[in-house]
């Protein structure tokens, strides 16, 4: 019996107080259909407004969702980060650009047909990247999330996998200790590889 | 016995050429990972050399027995006895 059993994303959901650019974005310029809308009086607590639950189809059923609030008013007023969360001048970039969802095109030709059309918008791809085994374009939305397009270089090998969980046991150990360094993990890691490594054989393929 | 592991993956090919090129370096295959040895010596690899673009050779390091990263830059990764 197979235990992992989920099937991806149904939806992940965020919040949006400019629901006209958030339909410019996803359905007018990257051409995902809306496939789904809530309009939901305010419930539960007196104080739940209003609101609107919109979901586009970013491919294989998957979907991201939009929640808009009827009355209310942006809870902060930063300039960095994006309408859910901001952040002062003490948090570094690479913190703030940290999260983002990164949405699967199948190839070269896929990923340049998006940076077309974000090029062709108010929202133009920000930077285009050959990471180690994929390549990637971003943007940020009308809200301020960041959107990551990306396109696999090659298949995954089954020694990736085995390298990943050489890894992360390494980096649950470490994290767990004071002072954790990618030093420490990498030590800690090429004595994993000696002991799992060595008669390590890829899976048959069922 | 200074040395270091690499995943054996085609982008990390540059750098386990260049360590095999190098009189100084053993090179013997531990499973699916390469390992580089430097005897009592330093591992000194040339970014350039291995033609990784730079995503990859900041990733290409995948164990640490016996030793410590001294420089791991746009030029070169060094390691030297811990």
């Amino acid at each position: 019996m197979n235990d992992h059993r989920v099937k991806g994303v149904d939806h992940a959901a965020f919040p949006t107080f400019d629901p006209a650019a958030t339909v410019r974005f996803y359905r007018d310029t990257l051409k995902f259909p809306v496939v789904h809308s809530i309009c939901a009086a305010g419930w539960g607590p007196d104080d739940h407004p209003d609101f609107i639950h919109f979901f586009f189809d970013i491919g294989n059923d998957d979907r991201i969702a939009f929640f808009y609030y009827f009355g209310l008013e942006p809870v902060h007023a930063h300039g960095r980060g994006d309408v859910y969360a901001g952040f002062g001048p003490d948090v570094p970039d690479f913190f703030v650009n940290s999260r983002h969802l990164a949405i699967h095109v199948d190839s070269e030709e896929d990923l340049l047909e998006y940076r077309r059309r974000l090029d062709a918008s108010d929202w133009p791809c920000e930077m285009q990247v050959m990471h180690e085994t994929i390549e990637s374009i971003y943007t940020h939305d009308p809200n301020g999330y960041m959107v990551e397009l990306t396109r696999a270089l090659r298949p995954v090998t089954p020694q990736e996998d085995l390298d990943a969980e050489l890894t992360i046991d390494a980096l649950c150990e470490v994290a767990a200790e004071p002072d954790p360094s990618l030093e420490k993990l990498l030590t800690r890691k090429a004595e994993l590889i000696v002991e799992r490594a060595a008669t390590w054989e890829p899976a048959v393929s069922r | 016995m200074t040395a270091i592991f690499v995943l054996d993956v085609p982008e990390n090919e540059g750098v386990v050429r260049v360590a095999e090129q190098d009189a100084q370096l053993q090179v013997e295959k531990v499973g699916p990972y390469f390992r580089i040895d430097a005897g009592g010596g330093e591992i000194v690899i040339d970014r350039r050399a291995t033609g990784c673009r730079h995503a990859v050779w900041y990733s290409a390091l995948a164990g640490l027995q016996d030793a410590r990263v001294a420089q791991h830059d746009k030029d070169a990764l060094r390691v030297v006895r811990r």
